[in-house]
């Protein structure tokens, strides 16, 4: 059985920042994400539970600081109605901001025809791309009129957990369809930094964080056939062309599975034989598609039940 | 009439138009409209899908002359150069506009942040006369401009059926995703009136 994996952001300088990458390998944890900004580095890894440690002794030694990412591993639509200014850039950039602090990978995805009362309304195509991700944020206004009464029908047709937001503070049974309401971020035209529009967004965290270790018992409870980071570790060695992807994140990690930027049509087989050391092949484990997200493959590994094995 | 000295939002339920008016006072900052609006009112009834708002403008601002805000002297007198001083920076890119359309652009040197001098072959008397005398900025027209881009900001999204009318220093706007009802337009008029009768 693989160790457990704990997820952690590390913040510091680029200055000898791959110590940590070479260390974290010979650990046998995993890279998700780096993200190089000038002379900053952020690293999103999962590390080896025993051995968190020695990641922060070296962290520290580099003047780094390691924190922990609840939300690492999980992708997360963050909705707005529209893409119209109303809700963008604040605060549904805001809010997609807080979750990526916390490690998630988010996606903003504005609804063609979700404005207004009467006429708001989500297409076939919309809500399967909503789907495809772990856990959908859908950012409404301030009219708890609104939100009661006539948003929830954007929420119709959503399988995957739903948290709204919105300015007014109501209770969750109140809005129809949700799992988790939050409260106090509603429409703005500002960025939202005083500090009680932050605490409501730490509320959202941890909302959301909630949620997701839910999901992620439900999932222990009948495991998945491989670590969704161990089949993005086999991506990088095996199809080199990921590094050529100029996507924040070439391979996007999800609860169940992960999403890889790369075009289906010409590299859906590769990604199909992907060989493991144990001499399984991908397609053995895991059910490999078009991803409604461009021409992307989203790969949805199936669980231990199902394959027989898990490795 | 002192900026802003009527500012109300009401809504169905007293907290949300309260949320409301922040959204509408960083709209007006961000558009700049603080120092031009004297009384605002918006009442808001989301059950009804309805949107209305009155504005009494503060008398309108004179248009702009260069001679306001820059000193226009002799550059070198015997190449006949202009030399403009400015004391605000403010106007500068429509001045600069307006001087490349009159001189083109290789005549108008910007030697640095508040000097322009320029190049030109008549005589410079006439031609300093002219610039002092020349209108740069309008603001009662960018007003209105922008006094629309805040009722279409400041309005809930989706609200596409809208009535407005601007007469002299009053502004009515009513919105909403129906068709406009005459009794809102008539609601949106009585607001305006009670803001006039303020004193």
């Amino acid at each position: 059985m693989a160790a457990v994996l704990e997820p952690y952001i590390y913040e510091g300088g680029v200055h000898k920042h791959t110590l940590i990458t070479e260390l974290l390998e010979d650990l046998g944890g995993y890279l998700i994400q780096k993200v190089p900004a000038a002379t900053e580095v952020t690293l999103i890894m999962l590390i080896p539970r025993d051995d968190v440690h020695l990641i922060e002794e070296l962290g520290t030694k580099l003047l780094g600081t390691l924190t922990k990412a609840p939300l690492t591993g999980t992708e997360i639509a963050v909705v707005s109605p529209t893409l119209a200014s109303h809700h963008l850039p604040h605060s549904a950039c805001d809010v997609a901001e807080h979750l990526r602090r916390d490690g998630a990978n988010t996606n903003m995805l504005g609804l063609a025809r979700g404005m207004g009362r009467r006429v708001a309304l989500s297409a076939d195509y919309e809500r399967k791309l909503i789907n495809e991700h772990d856990i959908a944020v859908f950012s409404f206004g301030t009219f708890s009129d609104c939100i009661r009464n006539k948003k929830p029908k954007l929420l119709e047709g959503v399988r995957i957990p739903k948290v709204v937001t919105g300015g007014p503070d109501l209770k969750t049974e109140d809005v129809a369809n949700a799992d988790v309401y939050v409260g106090n971020i509603g429409r703005v035209a500002h960025r939202l930094r005083k500090s009680e529009e932050i605490s409501s967004l730490d509320i959202m965290n941890q909302k959301v964080a909630d949620i997701v270790k839910q999901m992620r018992e439900e999932i222990a409870k009948d495991p998945l056939a491989v670590l969704p980071p161990r089949v993005m570790k086999e991506v990088h060695e095996q199809v080199p062309q990921i590094g050529q992807v100029l996507a924040p994140a070439p391979i996007t990690l999800q609860l169940d599975g992960l999403r890889i930027k790369l075009p289906y049509g010409e590299f859906h087989e590769k990604i199909e034989n992907l060989e493991f050391d144990e001499g399984i092949r991908l397609f053995e484990l895991a059910r490999i598609t078009p991803s409604k997200m461009k021409n992307y493959i989203l790969v949805k590994i199936k669980r231990e039940s199902e394959v027989g094995f898990a490795i | 009439m002192e900026a802003l000295e009527t500012f109300i939002v009401e809504s169905t339920v007293p907290e949300e138009g309260a949320a409301y008016r922040s959204i509408i006072s960083d709209i007006i900052s961000e558009l700049v409209l603080g120092g031009a609006i004297g009384r605002i009112k918006v009442v808001i009834r989301p059950e009804d899908s309805l949107f209305q708002m009155a504005i009494v403008l503060r008398g309108s601002q004179s248009p702009v002359k260069l001679s306001d805000f820059a000193e226009v002297g002799y550059g070198n007198l015997e190449k006949k150069e202009i030399k403009l001083t400015m004391n605000e920076e403010k106007y500068l890119p429509a001045l600069l506009e307006k001087l490349w359309a009159r001189y083109s652009r290789g005549n108008v040197i910007q030697p640095e942040r508040k000097t322009l001098l320029i190049r030109q072959k008549e005589d410079p008397e006439k031609e300093i006369s002219f610039l002092e005398e020349m209108l740069v900025a309008d603001p009662k027209q960018t007003l209105l401009s922008r006094l629309v881009e805040m009722a279409i900001r400041s309005t809930p999204e989706g609200f596409r059926v809208r009535y407005h009318s601007m007469k002299d220093n009053y502004f009515i706007f009513v919105a909403s995703e129906d068709n406009l009802k005459s009794e809102w337009i008539e609601e949106g008029h009585m607001i305006l009136e009670q803001l006039q009768e303020e004193k």
